[in-house]
């Protein structure tokens, strides 16, 4: 169990009244502040150069932040969500009406257990509409977020940033707690598997309260066959899959789970699941896992097992360990996700197969497509089966919203329009 | 067949905890590699599963290398099976209580045989080998002949071999309900106060329904020379608090005895004929023809003494279905890997509870089901 030692942001909760206190800081410290997304943006810079110290390096996801804070990546984000005029406050001119982002207030944050860097991308989406974070960090983020926040810290000496912002750490059962928190938020971003989901959503949030949920999801891998049969990028292919694979030990709704392969005539899938094979135990060599729940590790061996036993035309590849699964089949359904960095990989006559099957439940399409009239039909059919991003492999988990199909920004931000009295 | 079933049943003619860990690993290797051939040569799945292990199990120099089972796999239905349906003598399910799909074993006439002697084995080397009156904390109804027999059942009828003649004290309702046959328990103590005495039930039955309703009166039955035994794990007792000192404490006091009288053992359906009581050290230990590894769940490797990981449970005894390297769903500490001051041979090891459940999430909050150990 992580001791929770208290440290300006962030602290061990025990009580509502704990909370809600929090709460009545920010919103007095906000209320007189206004800072705008430019005023942001350069605290996020400093904070980003300050997050490239090598003892981070081994951090999960820590490259994407830090390209996430930087502001060639933010500007444009800002932009085109919140309006042209936006970086720096101003209104932006809409025909006769102009408009202007406006904070929500405060917004809270219910991060995923299991995404390291979460509590602070989805905090820095807040900050950036101007508001205060309340967030609610998992018992295990607790000390790589504290590490993370000391960088902020330096990076924003007049704490124009970190005066806005409150980390509470709480068991995820203490119901009191979630409750406060709701009541005392204008908006929520909300992380998380279908029960932590619904069990927040329900919360006491006040009526005018926003919420931004992102829910379970997976993601799937494609590659056609003029792509996975050139010679030349056959291995860069395979190495661009690791490491989707390998980010977030594959348990983001942006990791993929299943490559479909189409199959291509007169070529063996043989030599390029050697590649493959070779592309992941590279990555791991690279990336060892340092610990993993027993429980996973159970989920690893009866995937294995069952996949085998269940069909006997079918192949896998791993190690004794469960650092990595190949489950090799074929066919367009969609098989149960493990994750644990076990990936089902179906050959299939045509993609458009197994993209038609989608549920829903697909947030990503990752592609590397040799055929770029394939790919703009197998995109917009993806579109239709509820995909809302559609990469390139190695980029699956590239954090540039749309995400889950809706802004980043936007939704923690009301957009107030102003239309002038002399017109 | 018949030259693999020698060998089963020379490992289950000797004594269960003589031999050297050297010596046990080498009987058992050989055996298991001859095992693993024969189940090839009978299921094609399994066959393509062995054939994708990592490690080629003939070349393998350690049991610890050959191609094991998550034992969630046996859920499968219909069951995994080796033998034709005419072969199947039984099938023995799961009790299930904390999924909702049971495990099913099918069991032809040698397995069913080997895992009757396995038992016998076993607890011979922990209460002797006599025959004496047997009080089973339970109802008949598990017992009835049928084709499928529960894990209840399936260890009523293992100590069997140790009645000179049983006693059923609990009674079920049309619902299943369970209460306590208070007359017929006295009158069991009454005639049997002098005699060494059996006793079995599954942990939560004798607390429920033997220890919890007799605790306001007090009472002592007065049978010292008895050995309790019980198993079935200790999660629904954990749900109220009690521990295992305390159930010990009052099973004793109920019968007039000593607490070390009391004897949990762990044993599952899916690796019949392989048990493991407690000795007087509080460890368990793996029979000459079987044995645990604990693996870190890490590597899957075998751990260090002192350390926990996964148990996995290794049985030459079935030859019907693919139970003899199963990774169970449990954790246990590895104690020592030989010299448990009990004198028996081998790994000592202790149970450490079940791995925790978890599902599947996208982006998920994976500590929304262990907020036990926050």
């Amino acid at each position: 169990m992580t001791t929770v030692t208290d440290s300006k942001f962030l602290q061990a909760v025990d009580s509502p009244a704990e909370i809600s206190d929090a709460a009545g800081e920010l919103r007095a410290r906000i209320a007189n502040d206004e800072i705008t997304p430019n005023q942001v943006i350069t605290i996020f810079e400093a904070w980003a150069k300050s997050l490239s110290a090598k003892e981070l390096d081994e951090v999960p996801g820590i490259v994407f932040l830090r390209m996430w804070l930087r502001r060639g990546t933010l500007e444009p984000i800002i932009a085109r969500e919140l309006g042209a005029e936006s970086l720096d406050g101003g209104w932006t001119e809409y025909g006769r009406a102009k408009c202007k982002a406006f904070p929500l207030g405060i917004v809270g944050h219910w991060p995923a257990g299991n995404i390291e860097i979460q509590p602070i991308l989805s905090m820095t989406c807040a900050l950036l509409g101007g508001n205060a974070a309340l967030v609610r960090i998992p018992r295990g983020l607790v000390d790589l977020t504290r590490i993370l926040m000391e960088r902020l810290e330096q990076a924003d000496p007049d704490e124009r940033l970190t005066q806005r912002i409150f980390m509470a750490a709480f068991e995820h059962g203490r119901m009191d707690l979630h409750e406060a928190m709701a009541r005392a938020v204008d908006g929520a971003m909300i992380w998380g598997g279908k029960e932590s989901v619904l069990q927040v959503r329900s919360l006491p949030f006040p009526h005018w309260a926003k919420l931004a949920v992102f829910g379970p999801r997976i993601s799937v891998a494609a590659l056609d066959a003029g792509a996975w049969t050139h010679p030349e990028e056959q291995k860069t292919w395979c190495l661009r899959i690791a490491r989707d694979v390998w980010q977030f030990d594959q348990q983001a709704c942006s990791s993929p789970q299943v490559l479909f392969l189409e199959r291509a005539p007169g070529h063996s899938a043989a030599e390029f699941l050697s590649n493959l094979r070779r592309a992941f135990e590279t990555e791991n060599q690279a990336h060892p896992r340092q610990a993993i729940p027993a429980a996973l590790t159970s989920a690893i061996t009866r995937a294995r097992a069952a996949w085998l036993l269940g069909d006997p035309s079918r192949h896998a590849a791993f190690p004794m360990g469960p650092d990595w699964t190949l489950l090799v089949g074929a066919g367009s359904e969609l098989p149960e996700p493990v994750q644990g960095k076990t990936l089902a990989v179906l050959e299939v006559d045509d993609l458009m197969d197994a993209v038609a099957k989608f549920d829903g439940n697909v947030q990503t399409l990752g592609l590397g497509m040799a055929d770029v009239e394939s790919e703009k039909k197998l995109a917009l059919l993806a579109g239709h089966r509820g995909v809302d991003r559609i990469v390139k492999l190695g980029r699956m988990h590239t954090f540039v919203p749309p995400w889950d199909g809706v802004d980043l920004i936007r939704p923690m931000v009301r957009m107030v329009r102003h239309v002038g009295s002399a017109d | 067949m018949e030259q693999l079933n020698d060998k089963i049943e020379h490992l289950l003619s000797i004594p269960p905890y003589s031999q050297s860990p050297d010596e046990r690993e080498a009987g058992l290797l050989d055996l298991l590699k001859e095992e693993l051939e024969y189940a090839c040569q009978r299921h094609t799945g399994y066959a393509n599963y062995i054939r994708q292990w990592p490690v080629n199990f003939q070349s393998a120099d350690r049991v610890a290398d050959l191609p094991f089972l998550p034992v969630g796999i046996l859920k499968a239905n219909p069951p995994l099976c080796f033998v034709s349906p005419d072969e199947i003598k039984r099938t023995l399910t799961s009790s299930a209580t904390t999924s909702q799909s049971p495990s099913r074993v099918v069991l032809d006439a040698a397995t069913s045989r080997r895992m009757t002697k396995g038992v016998v084995s076993i607890v011979r080397d922990y209460i002797g080998p006599s025959r004496r009156p047997y009080l089973i904390v339970d109802t008949p109804d598990f017992l009835r002949k049928s084709a499928s027999l529960g894990a209840r059942g399936a260890a009523i009828q293992g100590l069997q071999p140790f009645a000179s003649q049983a006693t059923y004290c609990l009674n079920a309702d049309e619902q299943g309900e369970l209460t306590l046959d208070r007359q017929k328990l006295l009158d069991f103590a009454e005639k049997h106060r002098d005699a060494e005495v059996l006793v079995y039930g599954f942990t939560f039955i004798l607390w429920n329904h033997l220890v919890k309703p007799l605790m306001p009166e007090n009472l002592c039955l007065n049978i010292p020379n008895i050995r309790i035994l019980h198993s079935g794990g200790w999660k629904r007792l954990q749900d109220q608090a009690v521990e295992k000192s305390f159930f010990n404490e009052q099973l004793a006091r109920l019968f007039g005895c000593s607490p070390d009288c009391v004897i949990d053992f762990y044993g599952m359906v899916e690796s019949v004929g392989v048990i493991f009581p407690d000795c007087p050290e509080g460890n368990k230990h793996g029979p000459a023809f079987g044995d645990v590894i604990v693996r870190d769940p890490l590597t899957l490797e075998p751990v260090a003494a002192g350390e926990f990981g996964i148990v996995q449970v290794c049985s030459v005894l079935p030859t019907s279905f693919p139970g003899n390297l199963l990774l169970t769903e449990d954790l246990a500490q590895v104690i020592a890997y030989d010299g448990c001051p009990c004198g028996r041979r081998g790994i000592s090891f202790r149970f450490a509870g079940r791995v925790p459940k978890a599902e599947l999430r996208g982006c998920g909050n994976l500590e929304t089901k262990r907020t036990a150990t926050n």
